[in-house]
């Protein structure tokens, strides 16, 4: 019963530190203002370049805004505890470890699917495209599968918290180079063979192609295959990220660095 | 004044160089935008269009490293709680924090050079600048016009606790205005207007046309122009400011 509230209340505290206390501007800018106006950019920027359709950029840049939230949100979720001084106590109270941060992964799985929602709702509205009502069932599921995976990478990020003074650094990175990566704004086959292979095995990349799919017109039970590999994606990412948890935090007790901001 | 200036100046750019945030994100996404736009564009538009793009990435760069800059900066003083003994200083607000902008302006040119690099070493884009006396003259005009621009951005984040946010969110709706790697003629027409009023619009056309040996001197000059245009407004902007802050008691607000 206590892993259960350590999950569920824990997460949602964590999740209103995150906004600085609920401060909805900073929700209203990051997670809604930004990633409306990147979709809106990369549309245009397709339109000059000719290169794929409005909904091609309209479905990747909601899924990289879905990235966001999940790596910077489940980043922050445990980087914030250092920059504020609470990662001692935190680590010295009994708490069940698995409920403690994967209690965090929840708010930040629910968050990057409204945001993505948000991004592809709002952005399709001003630019007046439309997919069919009766696919949007299906890129649900393909989001919701990628949100999980962004969540357990952005649980590797956090892990960072415990060796470095700030995650924000490896977090922008990567959203950056998910850009590019995962297809969201250039067809997979322009991209070099490396970076074509390193797109597998990264979030995001199986889970837009089955909502591009689903979009053009492709059944549910086509895509299966690709959502559950997004799915299997996100599920190394946490396992390896409660492995570099447990690394990290037996190696900062031993060093005694855990309060060094 | 002037050596406030040219020590906030120093200073700035000091701790720019040496944050590894700054100095990472500026590798990452200039390379990024530019990367974007090379694949998506091709080769075969040709390499003057690719270097277009190049400094079109390199612009885009300026104004989100000023405009987060300036929210950053001023969220940090407000966090560490000097924000107040800045504004309790007797040298005029407007000489300690344009400092800032300039500084993340001329950072900016840190991206440039990468960009350039970039395009020539990973997809074989030539540096094809014909008019090297105008691209410099493009490159002060285009720094100072946009530090200038985030400073008025700035005078109104000194009232607001949530002035970074703002920052962030003031980054794309900028570069779809300025048409930076977009022509207009796929934006809807009345952004165009809109943009001669931003400062990246004329920045970016400045650098292409003197890389392009066309008339560069023409958008140079309204670099100029816009930048002092900016600082008038910025003044009276941070004074307003800065006396309802203090009025509202807000500086030491974190």
């Amino acid at each position: 019963m206590n892993s259960l509230r350590v999950f569920f209340i824990g997460g949602l505290t964590s999740y209103r530190a995150l906004f600085n206390w609920l401060n909805p501007w900073a929700f209203l800018s990051i997670l809604v203002a930004y990633p409306v106006f990147q979709t809106i950019y990369f549309i245009y920027l397709g339109r000059t370049a000719n290169t794929a359709n409005d909904t091609f950029f309209l479905i990747g840049n909601a899924f990289v805004a879905a990235a966001v939230a999940g790596l910077f949100g489940m980043g922050q979720s445990i980087g914030g505890e250092r920059r504020y001084q609470t990662l001692p106590m935190l680590l010295a109270s009994p708490a069940n470890r698995l409920a403690l941060f994967l209690g965090r992964a929840l708010p930040a799985i629910v968050n990057g699917f409204i945001v993505a929602v948000l991004s592809y709702v709002l952005a399709a509205a001003m630019l007046h495209l439309h997919v069919p009502a009766t696919r949007l069932g299906g890129i649900g599921l393909a989001l919701l599968a990628s949100c999980f995976a962004c969540a357990g990478l952005g649980l590797c990020i956090g892990s960072l918290a415990f060796r470095a003074r700030s995650i924000g650094l490896f977090a922008d990175t990567i959203s950056g180079v998910f850009l590019i990566i995962t297809g969201a704004n250039v067809p997979l086959d322009r991209l070099p063979d490396s970076l074509q292979t390193l797109a597998d095995y990264v979030p995001l990349t199986h889970g837009i192609h089955a909502a591009r799919a689903l979009a053009a017109g492709a059944t549910l039970g086509a895509t299966l295959p690709s959502i559950g590999t997004e799915a299997l994606v996100g599920l190394a990412y946490f396992t390896v990220g409660l492995a570099m948890l447990h690394y990290f935090e037996r190696s900062a007790r031993h060093a005694g660095s855990l309060d060094r901001f | 004044m002037i050596r406030a200036f040219a020590s906030g100046l120093r200073v700035d750019l000091l701790q720019l160089v040496r944050s590894p945030f700054d100095m990472v994100g500026m590798l990452v996404w200039p390379v990024v935008f530019a990367s974007i736009a090379y694949l998506l564009l091709g080769s075969a538009s040709g390499g003057r269009t690719l270097f277009s793009a190049s400094l079109g990435a390199a612009v885009m760069i300026m104004w989100g490293w000023v405009i987060l800059g300036a929210g950053f900066a001023l969220d940090n003083q407000r966090e560490l709680g000097t924000l107040e003994l800045i504004v309790g200083a007797p040298t005029p607000l407007v000489v300690l924090l344009s400092p800032v902008m300039i500084a993340r302006a001329i950072f900016g040119i840190y991206g440039l050079l990468l960009t350039l690099a970039w395009g020539r070493v990973a997809f074989g884009i030539p540096l094809l600048i014909d008019d090297w006396a105008a691209f410099v003259a493009a490159v002060v005009g285009c720094i100072l016009a946009i530090g200038t621009l985030g400073l008025i951005a700035a005078s109104t984040f000194v009232l607001y606790r949530a002035a970074f946010y703002l920052g962030v969110s003031l980054q794309y709706p900028v570069y779809i205005a300025c048409g930076l790697i977009l022509p207009f003629s796929v934006l809807p027409a009345w952004l165009g207007p809109v943009s001669w009023f931003l400062a990246p619009t004329w920045g970016f056309r400045a650098l292409a046309e003197a890389a392009a040996g066309q008339t560069p001197w023409p958008d140079i000059g309204m670099c100029f122009a816009l930048s002092v245009v900016y600082l008038l407004i910025a003044i009276p902007c941070l004074a307003v400011f800065e006396h309802l802050a203090r009025d509202r008691a807000t500086l030491k607000l974190a």
